[in-house]
C-alpha cells in the first residue's frame, strides 16, 4: 500500500445507473490502490458492482463520480477476459488469439508467431486452425486467456473467467493461470465469486459489500510466491476461507 | 511492445484517467438533449424534404402538373375528405385488409403451431408450402378471380394468402425454437396438449409471431393496393390508378399519402397490441427484423 507509484489508483469512485430520480447506486464510494505486478482478487455477492469496477478500469464505462488513475505508457493498457469467453465463433483459434494484435496492426508474420507462441504455452497448438465451436469449454477459455495475454497488456482484467466451467476444470485452469501469472507478473484485477479461487490466485483478496459495492475487508493470503495449487490443502487456507465466508455470508444473504 | 507508439515521450510513463463524462456529470441534461435532438431529427428530415419539394414545384423546377406541390396535395386531400369523396375508397380498402388479415393470421397461426409441434405434419406440408411461399402472391390473383368472381372475394383472398405465409413461417420457426427444457418441464407435470399450448407454446412463441404479424400488416396494405389497381372498382389502389388515367395527379398523390398513413397506422397498431400481449418480451422496434 505504501507504494509511491501505484499502477492503479481509485479515489471516491462511484457508479450509478439510470437517471434521477430512479438512480440505482451500483458501486462505491470506493478507494483502491494496486501496486505494479500485484494480483488483486475481488470477491463479493452477486450484483455488488464487481463487474462495474472492472468495466470502469477497462474504459467500457465511466464512473459517476471520482476517478480511476492508471499509470501506463500506452493509451490502451488493458486486456479483458470475459466470463462467456467473448471469443469469436467465426475466427479460427489462431485468428482469435491474434485479434488484439490485428487491431493494433502488428504485421501478420509477427502476429502469427506471437499467437502461436501463446497457443503453445496454453497447450492449444494442435487446435490453431480449428474453430471455437469444436472446442470444449475449458479450451475456449484458454483461447480467451491467450487472446488477452497475446497483446502483453500492462493491466489484465478478468471478469469471473472460470464461472462457466465445471469444478474440476476450474481447479485445473486456476493452477495453469497461477503458473502463468507468476512468470509474467502482470498487474491483474480478478473478479470472482469463488473464495477458493481468490485465495489461491491473489496477492490480496478484497471483499466487497452488497450493492452499492464498497470494500469491507482486505486480506493477504499468507502463501509465499511462487505458490502452487497445493496451498488448497494448507490449514491456513481453510481458516482464511472460512473467515472470509463469514464476512461474505452476511452480504450475500438478503437482510 | 505494440506497434502504436504513444504520441509523446514514448519512454515515460503517463497517467490514464478514467473520469466521469458529461453523461455522468449531468445525466438528466444529457438525456434531455439527446431526446430533443432525436425528435428534432425525426421531424426535421421529412419536413426539409417536403419544403424542398414545395420550393421545387413553386419555382417550376419540376412540372407541377405531374408532381403537384405538397400544399396542393394537402388542400386537395382536405377538400375531398370534407366533401366525403375520400372515405368510400379508404373504407373499401380498410375492410378488405382487415378481413384478409384476420383470416390469414388465424390460418397461419394454426398451421404454424401444428407444423411446429408435430414433425409429421411438418414433413407432409413443408415442401408444398415452401414452394408456394416463393410464388408472388399477386400472380395468384387471376386464380382467385376465377374462383370468386369479381367483388370482394379475390381481394380478401389475396390479402389472406399473403398474410398467411408471413404468420405461418414466423409461428412455425418460433415453436420449433422453443427450448426443449420449457416443454420438458410441462411434460413431467403431465400437462395435457391444451395446457401445454396455453402455458408454454402460446406465450413462448407469441413474441416472434407478433413480429411476423406486424411485418405482415405492412405487406397486406402493399398487396391490397396492387390488387385494387388490377381488379376493383373502388379502394385506394383503384383511386390512385384511376386518377392517373384521368390525369388528376393531385388526387393520385392524395391516394398515395392515404396508403402510407394507413400502412403505418395498421402496423403500429399491431406493434402496440404486441406490447400489451407480451409484457415480458423485449420491445419490438425496427422494421426489417424477420
Amino acid at each position: 500500500m505504501g507504494d509511491p507509484h501505484p499502477k492503479l489508483h481509485a479515489t471516491d469512485l462511484t457508479r450509478g445507473f439510470g437517471r434521477p430520480p430512479h438512480v440505482v447506486d451500483a458501486l462505491g464510494p470506493l478507494e483502491l490502490t494496486v501496486a505494479p505486478g500485484e494480483f488483486v482478487c475481488v470477491v463479493g455477492p452477486s450484483g455488488c458492482g464487481k463487474s462495474t469496477l472492472l468495466r470502469i478500469a477497462a474504459g467500457l464505462l465511466r464512473p459517476s463520480t471520482g476517478q480511476l488513475r492508471i499509470r501506463t505508457s500506452s493509451p490502451r493498457p488493458a486486456a479483458m477476459i470475459f466470463q462467456d469467453y467473448g471469443i469469436y465463433d467465426w475466427k479460427s483459434v489462431r485468428a482469435n488469439v491474434r485479434f488484439g494484435l490485428d487491431v493494433q496492426r502488428v504485421p501478420r508474420r509477427e502476429a502469427n508467431a506471437r499467437a502461436d507462441a501463446w497457443l503453445d504455452r496454453l497447450g492449444l497448438a494442435d487446435f490453431a486452425d480449428a474453430y471455437p465451436a469444436a472446442l470444449s469449454g475449458g479450451m475456449r477459455q484458454r483461447v480467451a486467456i491467450a487472446r488477452g495475454l497475446a497483446v502483453e497488456p500492462e493491466l489484465l482484467l478478468m471478469d469471473e473467467p472460470f464461472a462457466a466451467l465445471d469444478a474440476q476444470l476450474r481447479t485445473i485452469l486456476q493452477d495453469e493461470l497461477l503458473a502463468l501469472t507468476q512468470s509474467l507478473r502482470t498487474t491483474t484485477l480478478f473478479i470472482t465469486h469463488s473464495l477458493e479461487e481468490a485465495i489461491v490466485l491473489g496477492d490480496r483478496v478484497l471483499v466487497m459489500s452488497a450493492r452499492p459495492g464498497r470494500i469491507i475487508a482486505e486480506h493477504h493470503p499468507p502463501f509465499p510466491r511462487p505458490r502452487t495449487g497445493e496451498v488448497r490443502t494448507d490449514p491456513e487456507f481453510t481458516a482464511l476461507k472460512s473467515e472470509l465466508w463469514d464476512l461474505l455470508r452476511k452480504e450475500a444473504a438478503p437482510a | 511492445m505494440t506497434t502504436i507508439a504513444p504520441k509523446k515521450e514514448p519512454e515515460r510513463e503517463s497517467v490514464l484517467v478514467r473520469r466521469p463524462g458529461p453523461e455522468e456529470l449531468h445525466p438528466s441534461r444529457t438525456h434531455r438533449r439527446r431526446r430533443a435532438l432525436q425528435l428534432a431529427l425525426a421531424v426535421a428530415v421529412p419536413l426539409v424534404l417536403l419544403l424542398w419539394w414545395q420550393l421545387a414545384a413553386a419555382q417550376g423546377w419540376i412540372d407541377d402538373r405531374v408532381y403537384p406541390a405538397p400544399s396542393t396535395i394537402l388542400s386537395d386531400g382536405w377538400d375531398r375528405a370534407a366533401a366525403g369523396d375520400l372515405w368510400p375508397d379508404v373504407w373499401a380498402t380498410l375492410k378488405r385488409v382487415l378481413a384478409g388479415y384476420a383470416l390469414g393470421t388465424a390460418a397461419g397461426y394454426l398451421l404454424g403451431l401444428l407444423m411446429g409441434s408435430l414433425s409429421l405434419v411438418r414433413a407432409a406440408l413443408e415442401p408444398l408450402l415452401d414452394a408456394l411461399y416463393v410464388v408472388p402472391k399477386l400472380a395468384l390473383l387471376p386464380i382467385f378471380l376465377n374462383m370468386f368472381g369479381l367483388g370482394e372475394g379475390p381481394q380478401i383472398a389475396l390479402v389472406a394468402t399473403t398474410v398467411f405465409f408471413f404468420v405461418w413461417i414466423s409461428t412455425m420457426s418460433a415453436v420449433i425454437a422453443i427450448p426443449s427444457g420449457h416443454r420438458d418441464a410441462g411434460r413431467v407435470f403431465g400437462a395435457s396438449p391444451w395446457q401445454m399450448f396455453r402455458h408454454v407454446l402460446l406465450p413462448a412463441s407469441l413474441p416472434s409471431v407478433l413480429v411476423g404479424a406486424r411485418i405482415a400488416a405492412g405487406v397486406a396494405v402493399l398487396v391490397i393496393v396492387a390488387s385494387e389497381q388490377i381488379a376493383a372498382t373502388n379502394g385506394l389502389g383503384h383511386l390512385i390508378f384511376d386518377s392517373r388515367a384521368l390525369f388528376q395527379n393531385d388526387v393520385m398523390f392524395v391516394g398515395i399519402v392515404c396508403v402510407a398513413v394507413l400502412g403505418v397506422l395498421f402496423s403500429e397498431l399491431i406493434r402496440l397490441l404486441g406490447r400489451l400481449l407480451t409484457p415480458w418480451a423485449p420491445r419490438d422496434r425496427g422494421r426489417g427484423q424477420s
